[in-house]
């Protein structure tokens, strides 16, 4: 027995060890209901309080307790035990309830548990998807499992429980193609018969997963898109041949058109006049601009040339940063061979003895960083973003961090640049590009 | 981590290590890491300041280390005593100020802050926020990781 209990508390030990090394980025109010352990997100958590005396609210569903006046502002109060028919014990009238304050964006209201636990610290990848055959509470309004000290907790979802609609929009605009959102895509085609779509979209779901195998291409709403459009035209490429990918060359082909113009080589002359001309009017003397996954570095060389033309009395400060060490290893000591430089660079270029390369003033002005774009970005508030072709190659919830960073560190009036065929359209962001530039503001 | 400072404590490294250790010294693949770590055992720590902040983090094993500190010294060394700590931190005060050197050649001014060490078992660096750069060597005496933090003043 006494050896039994030793052995739980070394494992205890060891998970308590294993859980230090790794970050905490997730808190949670943990709370016991019909004597089960449950956590809610921290940052949904307003206060912890005990009332009692909640003023009845007639025709109200069975699980809302009442209304409460929480210093002075008047708050509903739901019986999360009723509201999930878990047995409740009743309590005397004017007995205290252990109440949770929730806020969820603007709203604030208030719900009953069992017994107030503490607050957890645990790491978000340690949290597990919800297996379909839990009973109880309604799968959905799971977010996952999580083990913390040898205890099993339930994270209540707690934005899906009570605002279903915001978080469900929110979900779709991040998450693989829902077939009732393709079907209001304006890019599927209206000509494909209903039968068809159905096979289409099993299609559809393995390509999406050998790209993610194959090249790290990661489908979401930032490329669905060019992804649904490709697809037909790969229907008329394999002409009645299977669509599946196979192997990397084929997924290459498949991604082929998917970069954006002059990726690996200086921007040509239209492309950079677009580019200058979607440039925001700076007023402060400095320039900050951010460039993650300048991969060989011709993109950061174009840019800083643009926004020397642009801002000739701006003190320019590009950092440029890609994980890929081979790549971005060559980029500060770029070297051209051509004989003239193209008319827009030639001034911005000098010739020495192994051929072409950018006037000191250009280099000074760029910073090239091994740096992956997923650990601390240490930028400074930028007035320009551009990030072509990268946000593709993450995974979508990382996709959904780094759009959060840009968003962050992106100046009020700033600009953010990404990939010709990928989109923003996402809450916050408004289109600020023209024709061949896909740009975003802040909206 | 600019790309410009990868070299120079890369080669650096690369050459105090031959230089003192005498023998095959290999490079790992370089590679960043934004975590928490453990450290192996001993861990000699050299700050870094001037125009950048950072610090340069050399991290063994004990037995590496002993191995290490007898070779540079010439004779057996088997405790972990003040002669073997102040040989490690010499080595990581070497191997840095020849960085910073090579750096100060290319144009980039750093000072050093004078080295410390830190011997334990389980020991752990956490600096989660901040993106570094392990190079790992392997040498005849065993495995020093050097973890290169340095970012610009913003």
């Amino acid at each position: 027995m006494n050896e039994a209990g030793n052995a739980v508390a070394e494992q205890a030990k060891v998970e308590e060890k294993k859980d230090r090394g790794e970050k905490i980025d997730f808190k949670m109010v943990t709370f016991v209901l019909a004597g089960k352990e449950y956590g809610i997100d921290i940052m949904n958590v307003k206060e912890i309080a005990h009332a009692g005396r909640f003023t009845y609210v007639p025709n109200a569903a069975p699980f809302v307790r009442g209304v409460y006046n929480l210093r002075g502002e008047i708050i509903s109060i739901i019986d999360l035990r009723t509201m999930f028919h878990l047995p409740a014990e009743r309590k005397d009238e004017g007995a205290l309830e252990n109440l949770l304050i929730l806020q969820i964006h603007d709203q604030v209201f208030g719900i009953i548990v069992d017994q107030i636990d503490k607050v957890v610290g645990i790491n978000r990848s340690s949290i597990q998807p919800p297996h379909p055959i839990f009973g109880d509470i309604n799968v959905k309004y799971i977010r996952g499992i999580v083990e913390n000290l040898s205890k099993l907790y339930i994270i209540l979802d707690v934005e899906k429980i009570f605002m279903p609609k915001a978080k469900e929009e929110k979900e779709d605009a991040y998450h693989h193609a829902v077939p009732a959102r393709a079907a209001a895509n304006p890019s599927v085609p209206t000509h494909v018969a209903p039968p068809d779509a159905a096979d289409d979209d099993l299609e559809l779901g393995f390509i999406r997963e050998a790209l993610a195998a194959l090249r790290n291409f990661a489908t979401s709403a930032i490329n669905e898109t060019w992804f649904r459009r490709r697809f037909d035209e790969w229907k008329v490429i394999r002409s009645g041949r299977d669509l599946q990918l196979k192997e990397g060359g084929e997924a290459d082909l498949y991604l082929e058109g998917f970069f954006s113009p002059y990726t690996g080589e200086l921007w040509g002359q239209e492309y950079i006049e677009a580019f200058e001309s979607i440039l925001p009017a700076i007023e402060g003397a400095s320039i900050n601009v951010w460039n993650p996954g300048c991969g060989k570095g011709f993109e950061t060389w174009s840019v800083a040339c643009a926004l020397k033309r642009k801002y000739p009395n701006g003190r320019i400060k590009i950092w440029a940063n890609d994980s890929d060490l081979l790549n971005i290893s060559m980029a500060p000591n770029m070297v051209f061979s051509f004989d003239t430089p193209p008319e827009y660079y030639a001034e911005f270029m000098v010739q020495g003895r192994n051929g072409w390369s950018f006037r000191q003033d250009i280099r000074d002005a760029i910073f090239f960083e091994f740096h992956d774009v997923l650990n601390t970005n240490s930028v400074p508030p930028s007035d320009l973003i551009v990030c072509r072709d990268m946000l593709s190659f993450l995974n979508p919830l990382d996709q959904k961090r780094v759009v959060l960073d840009f968003a962050e560190k992106l100046k009020k009036n700033g600009v953010a640049v990404v990939g010709a065929n990928e989109r923003l359209d996402l809450e916050g962001w408004e289109p600020a590009g023209t024709g061949i530039i896909t740009a975003y503001a802040k909206a | 981590m600019r790309v410009e400072y990868i070299n120079p404590f890369v080669e650096s490294a690369f050459n105090v290590l031959k230089e003192v250790l005498q023998g095959d010294i290999k490079r790992g693949e370089l590679y960043l890491k934004s975590t928490s770590m453990p450290v192996m055992g001993v861990a000699a720590l050299v700050g870094l300041a001037g125009d950048v902040e950072g610090r340069v983090l050399f991290d063994m094993e004990k037995v590496s280390a002993l191995k290490i500190a007898s070779a540079m010294n010439g004779e057996q060394l088997t405790v972990m005593d003040e002669l073997v700590k102040a040989t490690i931190t010499e080595l990581a005060n070497m191997i840095t100020a020849q960085a910073v050197t090579k750096l100060h050649e290319l144009g980039f001014r750093f000072d050093l802050t004078p080295p410390a060490i830190f011997t334990g078992d389980n020991m752990e660096v956490s600096d989660q926020d901040v993106e570094a750069l392990i190079v790992p060597m392997e040498t005849p005496q065993g495995k020093i990781e050097i973890n290169v933090a340095i970012r610009e003043r913003g």
